[in-house]
């Protein structure tokens, strides 16, 4: 079947699909650039934390959308909500895990990178 | 139901581009890990091996979407569990007297 | 100020005998001249069961009175210099939200010639979680002087445990069968019965810590509602700064300004705070790296998230979501002047690093010291009863 054979609603579902997995691949990208170029801890547990939460969100939303109206879709979308909770506070542990180890910082003019 | 056999495009499904997909996040994968390797502190080993660990969930999401797997989703579930028990594990012990939590 | 007096508002809390021996030990020192226990009646004439909630009262107040004679007896204090007294006021009015308590506590403490009040650290009228601090903030805008006991909390873990109570239990139950049965398959009878007994243990273990409060049938389905509200909110926030702070990290000259901020939220505790310390998270630019207290230690990237941060958007979303929405009508930390700049050139306070025990307060004292109040509308309305609902759904 070619994309232009189909009926109209599974046409816009394949658009969507490789829309999705397509932002899903740029902020993942993001994500590890902010990880390898940020200076401190401190700056790449927010591209850890955000960029990354994003791009998974996306590839688990055109997970589900791939599988349609079905259980396993339920599973990613569990599995989406996990993720965004979860995320965040791991990023706010290890950030607080530096902070307490009295990691400082870095701030503009610092010589460390 | 799936939609993961319908062409695309030049004889390739659906599952073919999501199996591409799951490629790229390999590749992306790899950057990540050099930050889990060079450190320099401890803490920036977690966050990457955390950033590596959310990314091999959605690659076990994709690979079970192309393949029409659902169990791969469980296995998904599980790990992504287990990623967020490292994190918050190694952050709490790394840490005196586990102040962390 | 030899001659103070001190009144202490006081409520059936883990901190109250530490308060109490706080302030008979300031009295023994020559201070204090007169320290009046109050209890703020937290009802109406018409309430239920008020006899006995005002026995309950009366009996607190004589109970603390003991404790400060018996502590003054011990001090080697002579009999008549401190005077204690007790009293229940209030009990004409009902009493709603942080200006109130405060309200009163200054008409009492002016009847009685009252220089000082010495708050009770764990001090929360009615179950309130969110009203000490409004409070404090309330009576800083009195002449009078404000305290807070010096005291240990009970450390955490004790107060991560509490009591197992039937919603607390059917809860964490219903919670855990739901997802056992969302991953298995809901009509095959061997789930269900592997389901019950997973459930069963899960809830036996950890009822007792996974929710503080009980949840309710009319608040905590609110809130669920209300938290659906939220999402396409959040999401849409979550989406806008992505944009911008992709745009920042795939620039080559990586044009990032990082610097610490702190920020004294008024959400309450436990739930609603680590709600809004994740969405702050969630949200790029900005990543919540301590929470102490009312305190939120921010991490942002760029000053533009910066700014966001302090408009405290989603201080008021997470306050429409856990209280409702006429607890979200709140001034903005910046206007509250309830945000600080931690370094770089602006520097407004010391960064305070904790100490490596995972510690308390210390080297933190000294920084509320010149913050300036605010008249604040901060009417805690709408959240009579704190509890949570689910984390897991």
């Amino acid at each position: 079947m070619a994309l232009d054979a189909l009926d109209p609603i599974t046409a816009a579902r394949v658009v969507l699909v490789l829309a999705l997995l397509a932002g899903a691949l740029f902020f993942t990208f993001v994500s590890m650039t902010g990880v390898i170029r940020l200076p401190d801890v401190y700056a790449r547990a927010h591209t850890a934390s955000q960029a990354d939460t994003l791009g998974a969100g996306f590839g688990l939303a055109a997970v589900a959308l791939t599988l349609g109206w079905q259980g396993a879709s339920v599973k990613t979308a569990i599995l989406l909500f996990f993720v965004f909770v979860t995320n965040p506070t791991a990023a706010h542990a290890v950030a607080r895990a530096a902070f307490e180890d009295g990691n400082v910082p870095w701030t503009e003019g610092d010589e460390r990178r | 139901m799936s939609i993961a056999d319908v062409a695309v495009a030049g004889g390739y499904t659906l599952g073919d581009v999501l199996l591409a997909g799951a490629a790229g996040f390999v590749v992306l994968a790899l950057g990540m890990l050099y930050r889990a390797v060079v450190g320099p502190t401890m803490q920036d080993r977690v966050l990457a091996v955390n950033v590596l660990g959310t990314n091999t969930v959605v690659i076990l999401a994709l690979l079970g979407a192309a393949l029409d797997e659902p169990t791969f989703l469980d296995i998904a579930i599980v790990y992504a569990l287990l990623n967020f028990l490292m994190a918050i594990a190694v952050s709490k012990f790394t840490v005196e007297r586990g102040g962390v939590l | 100020m030899a001659n103070d007096r001190v009144v202490v508002p006081i409520e059936d809390t883990a901190t109250l005998r530490s308060t109490v021996a706080h302030v008979v030990g300031t009295a023994a020192d020559g201070d204090v001249s007169a320290i009046h226990f109050v209890y703020l009646a937290a009802w109406r004439e018409d309430d239920p069961r008020i006899d006995d909630r005002r026995r309950t009262a009366r009996t607190l107040l004589e109970q603390a009175a003991d404790w400060a004679r018996y502590d003054l007896a011990d001090a080697d204090v002579p009999e008549g210099t401190v005077d204690v007294e007790t009293a229940l006021i209030a009990e004409d009015v009902y009493l709603f939200g942080p200006r109130q308590y405060a309200d009163r506590l200054h008409e009492y403490a002016d009847a009685h010639g009252i220089g000082t009040v010495v708050l009770d650290p764990e001090y929360t009228p009615v179950g309130n979680t969110t009203l000490l601090q409004p409070m404090e903030f309330e009576l800083a805008s009195t002449p009078l002087e404000v305290r807070e006991a010096p005291v240990d909390r009970p450390s955490r873990r004790e107060r991560l445990v509490s009591e197992i109570t039937g919603p607390r239990f059917a809860t964490v139950f219903g919670g855990s069968l739901l997802f056992y049965l969302v991953l298995g398959d809901p009509t095959s009878p061997f789930d269900l019965v592997t389901g019950v007994a997973t459930a069963l243990v899960v809830a036996i273990s950890l009822s007792q810590v996974s929710l503080d409060h009980d949840p309710t049938l009319r608040d905590s389905p609110l809130r669920l509602v209300r938290g659906v509200i939220y999402v396409p909110f959040l999401f849409f926030e979550i989406m806008k700064s992505n944009v911008v702070v992709a745009r920042v990290i795939l620039s080559p000259s990586l044009p990032i300004e990082p610097t610490m901020t702190r920020m004294r939220v008024f959400v309450g505790s436990g739930l609603p705070v680590t709600t809004l310390a994740n969405s702050i998270t969630l949200t790029p630019g900005t990543l919540t790296v301590r929470a102490r207290d009312a305190d939120l230690y921010v991490h942002t990237l760029i000053p533009w998230a910066r700014e966001g941060l302090f408009d405290g958007g989603l201080e008021r979303w997470t306050r429409f979501v856990f209280y409702g929405r006429e607890a979200a009508r709140l001034p903005t930390p910046r206007e509250r002047d309830d945000c600080a700049v931690l370094q770089g050139p602006d520097a407004d306070e010391p960064m305070p690093f904790a100490a490596t025990d995972g510690g308390r307060e210390e080297g933190l004292n000294g920084i509320d010291a010149d913050e300036t109040v605010v008249e604040a509308d901060a009417d805690e309305t709408g959240s009579n009863e704190t509890d949570e609902t689910e984390d897991r759904r």
